[in-house]
This record gives C-alpha cells, sequence and structure tokens, in this order.
C-alpha cells in the first residue's frame, strides 16, 4: 500500500486520488436565483479552451453576475474564484474594484490579498494595476517599497516590480533612500541592467546631471564598477548615457582614463566608447575652423583602427556593422565635410525599398 | 556598398527548418487549447493573430477554413447598440468570456461590461486582412470612436475604456489601427510622439513610459508606431537614429536579447530584428549566428519555437515569437504546453511500463512467497472444481 500510493503520488495525473466533492455554484441553494451565463463561442470555435465543469461553473456565474451587474457580498467571493482560476482576466479584475468601492470594502484587506497574489503570479500586469488602484484609493504608499523590494529579491530584473516601484517613488516622493537601495542591488549584482536604469531616474529626478561634481562622482562610481567587471554593457552605457548630450570628448581626462583601461579591461563596450569619443571629437572639430587638420586625421585613424579591432576581433558577431561605421565616418570626414546633418546610413540601407 | 545576402527559401529549407510541422503546430493551435491556458482567454484573438500570420507567411492559409474563420472574428466586434451610448466603448473583444450571445450582425447588445480591448482590435483587424477579407463588415466609425476614448492626455493610451495600465504597447496597437483604416482621426499623433520621445532612454532604447529600463519589445513598438505614422525621421533627429540603432545591434549575442545582461530569447529575433530591418541596419548583423540560434529552439517533434533551447517551464505567450529571417518572417511560439503534451505522452508510457513492472514483480514476488496468499478454506466442492479444470490442487 505503502508502494502503491508513494508510486501514484509520483504519477499522480495517472491515479487521481478522489477529489472531494466539488459544491459548484450551480448546486448551492443561494445561489438558485441566478440562471448561469454560458459562454457563446457560435458553430465553429476558434481556438476553444476546454474548460472543465468546475471552471466552466465558476464562470458562467461570473457571467450572470455581470449581466445584472449586481452589487452583493456574494459576487464580491466570486470574483476570488474567478481570479484564482485565472488570474489575467482583466473583467474580473475590474469588476472587483467596482465591488470593493460599491460594498465599502476593507482596503487593507485588500492590499493583503493583492500582496499575496502577487507573490504568486508576479509577472501578470493585472495584478500589479490593481496594487497601484488600491495605493491610490488608500492614498498609502508607506508599504510598497518593503514589498517591490521583496519581489526584487526573487527577481531582481522583473519589469512590472520595477515600473510600480518607479510609479510609487514618483507619486509619493520618496526619493530619499533609493540611490542606496540601488547601491545595494548593484553590490549585489553589478550587471543588473534595471538598477542601472533605476540609479540615472534618481538621479536625474533629484541632484540632476548638470552639476559637475555629480557627474564627476557617476564617472568614478561607473570606472569603479567597470574595474570589477570590465564585461558589463550597462556600466558602459550608464557612462555613454551621461555624456553623450554633453560631449562624449569633453570631461576632461576621461578619454585619458579610458584609454588606460583598454591595456587591463577592454571590452567592446570600451573600443564603442572610444569609437564615440572619437567621433564626437571629429565632430566638434568640424565646427573650429582653425581645427588642427593634423589632429583630425590622427582622430579619425584612431577611430578606425577602433573599427577594425572590433570588426576583426573584439566584436566579431557585429563585423559587418563596425565596417558599415568606419566606412561612414571615412564618408563624412575624410574630405573635410561639411556640418551638414550627415546621413550615417546612406549608401546601403536606403537603396532597399521595404 | 553592401549587397544584402538573399537567401532563398529553398537553401533555408535545407538547414533543416521543418515547415510541415509547423504548419500542422499552427492547425493545432487554432483548434482546441487544454485548460491550463485559461490565462489566454481574454486574448484568444491574439492568438489567433499569430497562428494565421505564421500560416500565412509559411504560405499555408489554404490548411484552414477561412470563411470559418472570419465569421469567428466578425462575432468578436463590439458594435453600436440602437441608440449609440457606447461608441466610445467599440471595437473588438478578445474572447466570448463576458457572456454576449454570439452574433455576427448588429445592432449591438447593451451590456454593463462590454467593450473592446485595442490590442484585440489590432489582430482583429489584422487577421481579417492576412485571411482576404475587405473589413467592410468592420464598423471603422465606431472602432475609432473607441480608439479616440482610450487616449490619454500624456499621449498614451489604455487597453479598455473601463482603464488599465496605460503605455507604449498600446500607442502601437492604435497606430496599427489607424493604419489598416487608413483614418488617423482614431489618435492624436502629436501627442502620441511626445510619450514615444519621453520613452526614448539614457542608453538609446526605448521603455515603455519614461524613465523605464529600455528593452526590445519597447523599442520595437516605438519605432513601429513611428514608421505607421510615417514620422520617424521627423520625431528623432539622424543622431538619435543612430544611437538608437547602436542600441538594438547591441542586442544581439547569437540570437538577440532584450535588454542588456539578459539572456537571449527568440521573441527578440523579431522584436530587435524587426527594429533593425525599420532602421535599414538589420543587414548588418549576424544571419548564421541568429538563424543557428531560433533553429536550435525548434521542436522537431510537434513544431513551433521554444524560447530557449531548452526551453523549462517558465511564461509562454506573453510575446509573440517571430523570427526575422532576412526578409523572411516566421511565427514562432513558444510551445511549453505542446513540448509538455509530448513529455505527457512520454509519461503516460513510462507509467504504464512501470505500473505493469510493478504488478508484475508484486505477482512474482506473491507467488513465491506462499503465506502470502490467504488459505481458502479447501471445500470439496472448490477441489472438486478445481482439480477437474486439471490442475493439481496444492
Amino acid at each position: 500500500c505503502f508502494i502503491f500510493s508513494a508510486l501514484s503520488q509520483y504519477c499522480g495525473f495517472a491515479v487521481r486520488k478522489p477529489t472531494p466533492v466539488c459544491l459548484c455554484f450551480r448546486d448551492r441553494k443561494e445561489w438558485a436565483d441566478l440562471e448561469p451565463v454560458r459562454q457563446d463561442d457560435g458553430p465553429n470555435p476558434v481556438v476553444k479552451i476546454a474548460y472543465s465543469e468546475k471552471f466552466s461553473d465558476v464562470y458562467d456565474y461570473f457571467r450572470a453576475l455581470l449581466k445584472n451587474d449586481e452589487k452583493s457580498e456574494r459576487a464580491f467571493a466570486l470574483t476570488a474564484d474567478a481570479i484564482e482560476l485565472n488570474a489575467a482576466n482583466y473583467t474580473v479584475w475590474h469588476y472587483r474594484r467596482v465591488l470593493l468601492q460599491a460594498l465599502s470594502k476593507d482596503l487593507r484587506e485588500e492590499m493583503r490579498y493583492i500582496t499575496a497574489i502577487i507573490e504568486e503570479q508576479p509577472k501578470n500586469y493585472q495584478v500589479w494595476h490593481h496594487r497601484r488602484m488600491v495605493v491610490e484609493w488608500l492614498n498609502d504608499p508607506s508599504e510598497e517599497l518593503e514589498f517591490i523590494a521583496d519581489i526584487l529579491s526573487q527577481d531582481a530584473k522583473n519589469y512590472h516590480a520595477w515600473q510600480h516601484r518607479q510609479w510609487v517613488i514618483q507619486e509619493y516622493k520618496l526619493w530619499d533612500d533609493e540611490l542606496e537601495f540601488v547601491e545595494n542591488l548593484l553590490e549585489e549584482d553589478v550587471r543588473n541592467n534595471s538598477a542601472w536604469n533605476q540609479r540615472h531616474f534618481v538621479i536625474s529626478h533629484t541632484t540632476g546631471f548638470s552639476d559637475a561634481a555629480i557627474v564627476e562622482r557617476e564617472i568614478q562610481y561607473c570606472l569603479n564598477q567597470i574595474k570589477k567587471a570590465p564585461h558589463n554593457e550597462s556600466a558602459w552605457n550608464y557612462l555613454k548615457g551621461m555624456l553623450q548630450d554633453r560631449g562624449m570628448s569633453s570631461q576632461p581626462g576621461l578619454l585619458e582614463r579610458v584609454l588606460e583601461l583598454k591595456e587591463t579591461h577592454c571590452s567592446p563596450y570600451l573600443l564603442a566608447f572610444l569609437f564615440d569619443c572619437y567621433e564626437d571629437a571629429l565632430e566638434n572639430s568640424v565646427q573650429r575652423e582653425n581645427a588642427e587638420e593634423d589632429e583630425r586625421k590622427e582622430t579619425l585613424k584612431k577611430a578606425l583602427e577602433i573599427c577594425e579591432l572590433l570588426a576583426q576581433e573584439k566584436d566579431t558577431i557585429r563585423k559587418e556593422y563596425w565596417q558599415f561605421l568606419g566606412r561612414s565616418l571615412k564618408n563624412r570626414f575624410v574630405t573635410g565635410g561639411s556640418s551638414d546633418e550627415p546621413d550615417v546610413a546612406e549608401s546601403s540601407g536606403k537603396q532597399e525599398s521595404n | 556598398n553592401q549587397t544584402t545576402r538573399q537567401p532563398k527559401f529553398e537553401e533555408f529549407e535545407q538547414i533543416d527548418f521543418l515547415r510541415d510541422r509547423h504548419v500542422r503546430f499552427f492547425q493545432r493551435t487554432l483548434q482546441v487549447l487544454p485548460e491550463r491556458y485559461a490565462s489566454l482567454e481574454t486574448t484568444r484573438l491574439t492568438i489567433i493573430f499569430f497562428a494565421l500570420s505564421g500560416l500565412d507567411v509559411l504560405d499555408a492559409l489554404d490548411v484552414i477554413d477561412r470563411n470559418t474563420m472570419i465569421e469567428w472574428i466578425y462575432s468578436l466586434q463590439v458594435l453600436p447598440t440602437e441608440d449609440q451610448s457606447n461608441l466610445s466603448r467599440c471595437g473588438f473583444r478578445g474572447s466570448s468570456h463576458i457572456g454576449i450571445p454570439y452574433s455576427t450582425k448588429g445592432p449591438g447588445v447593451l451590456h454593463p461590461y462590454d467593450s473592446g480591448h485595442v490590442a484585440m482590435t489590432y489582430t482583429g483587424l489584422c487577421s481579417l486582412l492576412i485571411l482576404g477579407d475587405d473589413l467592410s463588415r468592420v464598423n471603422k466609425q465606431a472602432c475609432l470612436a473607441g480608439l479616440r476614448a482610450l487616449q490619454l492626455e500624456d499621449g498614451s493610451f489604455y487597453a479598455v475604456p473601463e482603464g488599465s495600465e496605460n503605455d507604449i504597447r498600446f500607442i502601437y496597437c492604435a497606430a496599427s489601427i489607424c493604419y489598416m483604416l487608413d483614418d488617423w482621426s482614431g489618435m492624436d499623433i502629436q501627442k502620441a510622439i511626445e510619450y514615444i520621445r519621453g520613452s526614448l532612454s539614457y542608453d538609446n532604447g526605448f521603455g515603455q513610459g519614461a524613465g523605464r529600463e529600455s528593452h526590445g519589445g519597447w523599442t520595437y513598438c516605438a519605432i513601429a508606431s513611428l514608421c505607421l505614422m510615417g514620422r520617424l525621421e521627423e520625431a528623432l533627429s539622424q543622431r538619435e537614429l543612430d544611437r538608437i540603432r547602436r542600441w538594438c545591434i547591441m542586442r544581439q549575442q547569437s540570437g538577440f536579447h532584450g535588454r542588456p545582461n539578459k539572456p537571449v530569447d527568440t521573441c527578440y529575433s523579431f522584436w530587435v530584428g524587426a527594429t533593425l530591418e525599420l532602421l535599414d541596419v538589420f543587414q548588418y548583423t549576424n544571419f548564421d549566428r541568429n538563424r543557428s540560434f531560433i533553429l536550435s529552439t525548434q521542436d522537431r517533434l510537434v513544431g513551433g519555437f521554444a524560447k530557449w533551447p531548452d526551453s523549462h517551464p517558465g511564461n509562454w505567450f506573453d510575446l509573440p515569437k517571430w523570427l526575422l529571417q532576412e526578409n523572411l518572417v516566421i511565427d514562432a511560439h513558444c510551445h511549453r504546453q505542446i513540448k509538455n503534451a509530448k513529455s505527457e505522452r512520454q509519461l503516460w508510457i513510462t507509467t504504464i511500463v512501470v505500473y505493469m513492472g510493478f504488478v508484475s514483480s508484486l505477482l512474482f514476488f506473491l507467488s513465491v512467497e506462499r503465506d502470502f496468499f490467504v488459505k481458502v478454506p479447501a471445500t470439496n466442492t472448490l477441489k472438486n472444481s478445481v482439480e477437474a479444470t486439471g490442475v493439481e490442487w496444492s
């Protein structure tokens, strides 16, 4: 008997334990007044989902409630059953919200409910939207940062969690501890791109990036992280993102520091950054009429060498792209071209009509 | 001037692309799905769209009954009621889950909770066009009224009039609807462009909204929307476009991933690949590595493509798994379901074998241990009956 039951547990679906008698809604006398509403897909249904009796029963009664727009405790209770069967049904969630308001339900209890559901299904859009609505109604974000931190501890890149976090912080001005939170996450995983994004989000909405001291601090932070983990696109994207509109080559001493890093902590991202610096320098030198022709030629040469290095050795998967960039750069600057906005995607692509 | 390599479909087939399997996979998808796919109920119309698109690309639409499918799609249209009081809720539903009685004709039925969903209106119209329908039974004005009702002040869209999350995905759906209906009165283009621009991240990809992490799917929505509007180069400068190209092309690892430092996933071969194509630089990606990755996820038995080569349980059908192969687009679905069906079959076989093994070993065990046999009182009748059969009584 022990072996038999152990085996049947292992192959659970093959030997069904007797299921407890399901008290369907259609058998409950307190629901007898309501006529269930079947789903009607017509004579030739497409992508039909084969629901069990239990599933159909719950949703047949849900449809009946919906049709009558019934606002009652039994309706509210049924929404929980419907959600358990399919938490992605946005109509059920909407109806539940209507009932929460109409019946003046306890929203703190609803917070507990939605917390449990999100823990089980953290990548569902409807559950996060529902939570946001309840937080708004309560006008109380006090649990949010801790809750989201818990979800992120299970998946540090959950897009829904980060989105909700940004909303809460922005809406309720909870900026104070966020940079520290981000730094802790980056300590755990310096490659967490979501955390780098959050860093940018926090700083741009608080101190901003105009202050030279802030920029220098951030550059230093980036370079430190790069030294720890050179092959990290996120850190390089952050560095470039911060500087690209100020002029990549404008930050004094940065180019030299990056060239130093190239010897010991090289990566495709470092080289791409160098290329972008050289390109920026060339664009700026075009503006300056008394620019040294030799200096420009030298910069162009270095930029083209980077393209070759990337194409042939350091980032071969993008060989075609780096060679294309090299050609474009040459076309723009070799004849000492004008400062018109050059169409970098000139030759190849545009000739094909799509 | 680089010439784009254009492999022929025959050459492609030689690399072991199992066309017929994929056709059958889509056919099965269009029939019945097991209950564990319940979470797809409200989005069934998008599943049809994926399957039809796949069949269309594989030039296999002849395997389905177009008229049946067209009728079913039209039954999902939310039409205006007699008094037109529900105009702002018109469009297409994802399925019959609300319980409206099946009907392909108007007027609409008054129901307190019936409304269209912007992604269903988009995929519904697209599916009808794939099936060769001329959209003559679409109430275009009602669809556009329903669409206008979904746009917010910041330019983004809700999915449904009763409210939902709002972001760049639904701008793409809205732009597609306006494009297909050839009528841009359905949306305020300028506001939508502002929202899209606001979603451009510091790292030159697009997030789902302002400040959010850049992502392959949202980048596609942004760029494709601008292309549909015909405003790509008006909305974004050449410098910005070059930076976006760089962000996109850096997504290639073998196949593509959706965000820096995330694993590759077949769906991004479409989201990012298609964006690169719209930006005229897909030709500079590595075709071989992309194709090898995609084919490594192909399910040889039941067709379809998985998220990853050794697909393990995880969310599927979040996004369509499209593949951009040079100019050939193949609809690829993460088919955990079908993989489960295959492994479930194997599990049944295993179970039966194990049970039989168990039962036979139990019998063997019992047969050698006679003490286990219950001693039946040997009545004379019993003994005589047994011996009459020639079996020795012992």
